[in-house]
């Protein structure tokens, strides 16, 4: 059987339950994990990550494949995302878990928490589309082209807003980036 | 292309030349190769690169936030179906040979003109009305519209 995106799409579009759980068991993972990093908050990346499945299931019947399923799916959680950004006042990354290298003591590892909250920060405070382009093109390692369709712009416009973030990550980072080795 | 535009390009880009468009690949590296000051540009974009990586990177706990979701999806509400049923249906219509159904379409008009003309839609019911009215001697009658038409004398 075909179980392909597109393929479970038309199944969910008739309805199919087992259709959608597999679909979203394929992609809640790093959905939850674009919707995270663009919000720095992980209960809100959860209610969007819901609420994106659910337009999936409520939208399916009227879903059109004009672009890859999991490029739409991306388009609709940052748009959520950036919605709830606008609406929302901030609210600090608290839940998200840290990345714990078994290598390294625990006076080392405080060091490498404390840069990675800093280098995490200094991204939670880009401006929106910048913060999305930097998530997309690092998180989910899609090319220019691809965060052009995800955000509905054009590649230029996607160059623009790289360009513009790490100018703004550079001036925040200067001395963490350039200790990074 | 200068070390100013090589930022721009790097930035755009990434440090990672598998990235770098074919059209630039050349002149970049070509830059790379006899200028060291965009050689530092080069080596701290590729720093930069991995500390944005590094911390973008996917975590478990997505994986565990992802199973929560799901498990909260349960209970899905009822689909939307497409209200405007019937333009997408016309719209997915085959037109391609058109002409059978052109001519099918031309033929059930010209038949409803000949209907229409025939006065064929009409019940007698309607006739006898028209009848008995006209039929009536009172002068008041005379000036009372007409029941099929409506019209005033």
């Amino acid at each position: 059987m075909d179980d392909s995106d597109e393929a479970l799409m038309a199944r969910v579009a008739r309805g199919d339950q087992p259709a959608f759980r597999a679909l979203a068991r394929r992609h809640l993972p790093g959905m939850v994990g674009i919707a995270r990093r663009i919000l720095g908050n992980a209960a809100d990346a959860e209610d969007v990550a819901q609420e994106a499945m659910l337009r999936v299931w409520t939208h399916a019947p009227r879903w059109q494949p004009l672009a890859a399923f999991k490029t739409w799916l991306t388009r609709v959680v940052v748009n959520l995302c950036l919605d709830r950004k606008r609406r929302a006042p901030w609210v600090d990354l608290e839940a998200a878990g840290e990345i714990v290298d078994p290598s390294v003591g625990a006076a080392e590892q405080a060091e490498i928490d404390e840069r990675e909250r800093l280098v995490q920060r200094a991204i939670e405070n880009l401006p929106d589309r910048q913060r999305a382009a930097i998530v997309l093109t690092y998180s989910e390692g899609m090319s220019n082209a691809q965060v052009a369709d995800v955000l509905d712009t054009s590649v230029s416009a996607v160059e623009t807003l790289l360009v513009r973030g790490k100018q703004n990550l550079r001036r925040a980072l200067g001395h963490i980036i350039e200790e990074s080795d | 292309m200068n070390n100013e535009q090589l930022q721009i390009f790097l930035d755009s880009h990434g440090a990672h030349p598998a990235g770098w468009p074919a059209a630039q690949r050349a002149t970049v590296e070509h830059l790379i190769a006899r200028n060291a000051e965009a050689r530092a540009l080069v080596e701290a974009a590729r720093r930069l690169d991995a500390v944005l990586a590094h911390t973008t990177s996917r975590l478990t706990d997505d994986e565990a936030a992802a199973a929560r979701v799901l498990a909260r999806l349960s209970h899905l509400p009822a689909q939307k179906k497409p209200v405007w049923r019937w333009p997408s249906v016309l719209l997915d219509w085959q037109f391609a040979p058109a002409w059978p159904r052109m001519a099918a379409l031309a033929c059930c008009a010209a038949i409803g003109f000949m209907v229409g003309l025939a006065g064929l839609d009409r019940t007698l019911e309607g006739y006898e009305t028209f009848q008995t009215v006209t039929a009536r001697t009172d002068i008041a009658s005379i000036f009372e519209p007409e029941a099929l038409t409506g019209a005033r004398p």
